[in-house]
């Protein structure tokens, strides 16, 4: 299995050890498991083979491997219960299962939280890649870190329409190691992110190298990714309770004026009929960026191919040639780094399937904040919030909805409906 | 207390003290860089775009791509053109954060097509049209923002960080609305007009400045030609020699191959 997730471009003396280690310790051993590196950013950065082994030289001494995480306190992260989510499965002296990560979230999410594990392909929707460190169903604001509260209620509940599963079975403890791990997982990657765009901003006097310093890797960098980390915990939306004598029927009403009006412009995604029909041919961030990156590569590609070299200088022709390389290299990327992207359909209301809960303060959260990642936007400043509870209220509603604007007055077998 | 009380003396010393500074930024400490982007090439058409959403009212405007405008004089329209210089001197009437900037949603796409706003300017994104639409502001250091922006609404919002590459700005409603929002430190940004000329005004004078050249099609534009010579600019990033008043850096043209990416 750890040959199947092993990076594609391994370097061949790595692979060459791995048959060495094979011949020499028969086949009953597996090479370590390590981080593969964001490739996709790397060469969207342009970097050099220096600047990645830089960037990974950095990225080991402030989060160690999979196998021995390291966190630093400006992490905030409880290094305990990641060394019970790290590593291997196995167990350890008391007899406690170790290595939750890899027993439970691996296969899909990869061993780096980079959502390309070996299964991740057969699913859709794809599983959530941590790296950009954005989550999509949580009590903040849409550009805040979800709450340790909302990854643990992820967990626990799964997210029902989607191949993620509910862990509500595991032990308390373990839960909680694993919302740890995800947290670092993803405070790596942004890290990871962070330290590659930098290099872009490098003055010429720095010879394309990130200073290593404190100031510059924890200060500059690490912390800012983990304050917002930090700062999640106190950033919950206040919420302003439903009226509790709410006139159940009135509210739904106004809510499905809310709906259809242009105020709140629900209908425009999720379709008049609401069967999320609206707007079909949007991506979410995720996706966007590979597709971005596509266009640019295969426009690039068709210009680099059309250039004539007949009168291109010694320095032009080198320059043409490094070109084309850069091209093929990042098309192979993307064969072995990013999957196929997909469109985002707008949640199709009438499944009465939430993906991120289906409390109603679930859905008044989703309204008020939007969808950090995909294309739903926020709702508060323009939507009062006795008004998102009218709205949450009619979309609680229109899976049970008979006649409005289905055009059917009477109730719809489930294969007309859907 | 008594050091409280001593404040206001020693603000008004520091105000008597910075009065003459401000005073002596005269003429000719300062200076104005313009010149002109030229296509080089044949000039592209724009191909149009099809509004598929809100037909009834977005199908009324002929709505053209605007990745890559070029004007009939082959003036190239909103290429970027900023100062780099981290701590860059800041002309005295660029005090305080300055006016706010509108983005509008109108007839269908964003006016402007590339905004430029400082670290602690509001910018203000509105929306004239009678549809209701939503600005997905993909900034990176600064905090992303989708918010709906019904007709006739209007969204303040400020950014603390300057961002390296300019920020995306999208409408999920109208996929075919894009626009770029310049995020800077310093007010010496500019984009260049319809015709392919910008200026900077009131840049500090008497010495070498880097400028940062940007096209959303180009990327961080690596070359121009000055007067028939190609000059390489890594990343960019050209260093120019400013002079008090003005200062011309005359026609530059990019190559057509710049855009094709």
């Amino acid at each position: 299995m750890t040959f199947i997730i092993m990076h594609r471009r391994t370097s061949h003396t790595l692979a060459g050890l791995a048959i060495c280690l094979t011949a020499l310790t028969g086949c009953g051993k597996t090479p370590p498991a390590y981080f593969r590196p964001n490739m996709v950013e790397a060469t969207k950065q342009r970097l050099t083979p220096d600047q990645e082994q830089q960037v990974s030289t950095i990225l080991l001494a402030m989060f160690g491997t999979p196998d021995e995480p390291v966190c630093l306190p400006e992490t905030g992260l409880d290094e305990a219960k990641l060394r019970l989510a790290a590593g291997p499965v196995r167990s350890d002296i008391v007899g406690r299962k170790n290595g939750l990560y890899r027993e439970h979230c691996a296969h899909c999410h990869g061993v780096t939280g980079d959502a390309l594990g070996p299964t991740a392909a057969f699913l859709n929707p794809y599983p959530r890649d941590y790296r950009p460190g954005v989550f999509k169903f949580k009590s903040t604001e849409r550009a805040d870190k979800p709450t340790h509260a909302d990854l643990v209620r992820v967990l626990h509940k799964g997210i029902p329409g989607t191949s993620m599963p509910s862990f509500a079975l595991l032990p308390a403890a373990q839960v909680e190691a694993l919302a740890e791990y995800v947290k670092y997982l993803s405070i790596r990657g942004e890290t990871e992110l962070a330290l590659m765009r930098a290099y872009f901003e490098l003055d010429d006097d720095a010879q394309g190298k990130l200073p290593e310093t404190r100031e510059f890797l924890i200060d500059e960098t690490l912390a800012v990714v983990a304050d917002k980390w930090k700062a999640a915990a106190d950033a919950e939306i206040q919420v302003p309770p439903m009226p509790a004598d709410i006139d159940l029927v009135a509210s739904i009403a106004k809510g499905k004026e809310l709906f259809y009006g242009g105020k709140a412009n629900c209908v425009k995604c999720h379709g008049v009929t609401g069967l999320g029909d609206g707007q079909a041919n949007d991506y979410d961030d995720w996706n966007k960026a590979i597709v971005e990156i596509g266009k640019e590569l295969s426009s690039g590609a068709t210009a680099a191919r059309e250039a004539s070299t007949s009168g291109m200088s010694p320095e032009e022709l080198a320059e043409h040639r490094g070109q084309l390389a850069w091209l093929e290299k990042f098309g192979k990327v993307l064969d072995g780094d990013a999957l196929e992207p997909r469109t985002i359909p707008p949640r199709n209301l009438r499944h009465g399937i939430y993906r991120g809960g289906r409390r109603p303060i679930d859905l008044y959260y989703r309204i008020h904040a939007g969808i950090n990642g995909a294309p739903m936007p926020a709702a508060k400043g323009t939507v009062p919030p006795e008004d998102i509870w009218h709205i949450v209220n009619y979309v609680r509603s229109l899976p049970y909805e008979l006649d409005g604007e289905l055009g059917a007055d009477k109730p719809m077998l489930a294969k007309d409906r859907f | 207390m008594k050091a409280h009380a001593f404040l206001p003396c020693v603000v008004a010393t520091l105000l008597a003290f910075s009065l003459p500074a401000s005073t002596s930024a005269r003429a000719d400490e300062w200076g104005t860089l313009k010149g002109r982007f030229v296509f080089g090439g044949d000039a592209p058409v724009a191909a149009e775009l099809k509004a598929d959403k809100d037909v009834e009212v977005c199908g009324k405007h002929k709505l053209l791509a605007e990745e890559l405008v070029v004007g009939a004089d082959k003036g190239v329209a909103n290429v970027v053109v900023f100062v780099r210089d981290k701590g860059v001197k800041v002309h005295p009437d660029f005090a305080g954060p300055g006016d706010k900037v509108v983005l509008d949603n109108k007839d269908c796409r964003f006016d402007p097509h590339v905004a430029v706003v400082r670290t602690g300017q509001t910018l203000v994104i509105k929306n004239s049209d009678t549809v209701g639409h939503n600005s997905n502001v993909a900034t990176i250091k600064n905090s992303p923002s989708n918010n709906l922006i019904p007709a006739g609404g209007e969204a303040p919002v400020t950014f603390s960080s300057e961002e390296a590459i300019p920020a995306q700005v999208t409408c999920n409603i109208h996929p075919w609305m894009k626009s770029w929002l310049v995020i800077r430190p310093n007010p010496y940004a500019a984009v260049s007009k319809a015709d392919g000329t910008f200026e900077l005004k009131n840049v500090p004078a008497g010495g070498e400045l880097e400028l940062q050249i940007w096209h959303e099609k180009a990327g961080y534009v690596g070359e121009v030609t000055i007067a028939g010579k190609a000059e390489k600019i890594a990343k960019g990033r050209k260093k120019v020699k400013v002079a008090a008043g003005d200062n011309d850096l005359g026609e530059m043209v990019l190559d057509a191959n710049l855009f094709k990416k």
